[in-house]
């Protein structure tokens, strides 16, 4: 039983570490991306969009739903509201990066294709992505009862995340603008070592800019769950 | 010739900026809505003899 001397709610953190030092990562590629990257000489400055949105889009699919996808498997065998969290965090976050390269992509395009859009395999298999993501957190405030809103959710997000190894392989499989895969390929990446070494680190700030948003995302989710227990409780 | 394309870069790496800023602030906000929130259930379930007592 709780009493009047115990914490009742784990204290807010004074600074987020983790997310500050993530910021500053992200701030320290923009700096050497646009000032100390060589420009490509075919495609101009608009190259550098690469490092934003290629490395948001391998952060966002792969490791955020990648994530979401395993952790709702694991919910759907351990029944773990921890999992649950993890991967309704994981989605949110995964979806925030896929605005992100949703975002950027056409303003490459543009640059490159002459179009804002176009409806190629890629695009639009990564749009419907987007989508469904939307809809599966649209799903998670519109059922009440934490079990069967897992347990919907962990079915619709592995389902969703079945999308992204054919969002990877869309460009082998049909004819598309959109350019092959220059680093996530059997073969060695094919960018020049100081482009590589600037793509590499906005990988790592992202990846850690992702573990941020995570941990703070999971953090505001337990939170709320204490927040319903609470309520449940006091009647 | 190298095309001069540099306002879409900017562009794209200001719009990467407050997408993530403005998560990153929505989870902040969202966490003391419901810290708020927590903290008016706790001093209603507390019984009465612990409330402090004004001036």
């Amino acid at each position: 039983m709780t009493t009047a001397s115990e914490p009742l709610t784990p204290p807010a953190p004074r600074h987020d570490l983790l997310l500050g030092a993530a910021l500053l990562a992200v701030a320290g590629v923009y700096v050497r991306a646009l000032m100390f990257t060589p420009i490509e000489a075919r495609q101009g400055a608009a190259q550098k969009i690469l490092y934003v949105h290629a490395t948001s889009a391998i952060v966002g699919l792969y490791i955020a739903f990648g994530l979401m996808a395993v952790a709702s498997l694991l919910y759907l065998w351990l029944k773990d509201a921890k999992l649950d969290r993890v991967a309704e965090s994981s989605a949110e976050v995964g979806l925030c990066y896929t605005t992100v390269v949703l975002a950027t992509g056409p303003l490459w395009g543009k640059t490159i294709w002459g179009a804002w859009w176009t409806w190629d395999a890629r695009l639009t298999s990564t749009l419907f992505l987007w989508f469904i993501i939307v809809a599966y957190l649209l799903l998670r405030s519109a059922v009440e009862e934490p079990g069967r809103r897992a347990r919907y959710a962990a079915v619709l997000g592995i389902l969703a995340s079945l999308l992204v190894p054919f969002i990877h392989l869309s460009v082998y499989l049909f004819r598309t603008l959109h350019p092959m895969p220059i680093v996530l390929k059997p073969s060695a990446p094919s960018m020049p070592s100081e482009m590589q070494l600037t793509f590499f680190s906005a990988l790592l700030a992202f990846i850690l800019l992702f573990a941020a948003l995570l941990r703070a995302r999971y953090r505001m989710a337990t939170l709320r769950d204490l927040a319903a227990h609470r309520e449940q409780e006091h009647g | 010739m190298t095309p001069d394309n540099g306002g879409f870069a900017t562009a794209a790496y200001i719009i990467t900026a407050i997408v993530y800023l403005a998560y990153a602030l929505s989870i902040k906000l969202r966490e003391r809505r419901i810290r708020e929130h927590l903290a008016r259930l706790d001093a209603s379930a507390r019984p009465p003899s612990s409330r402090p007592t004004g001036a």
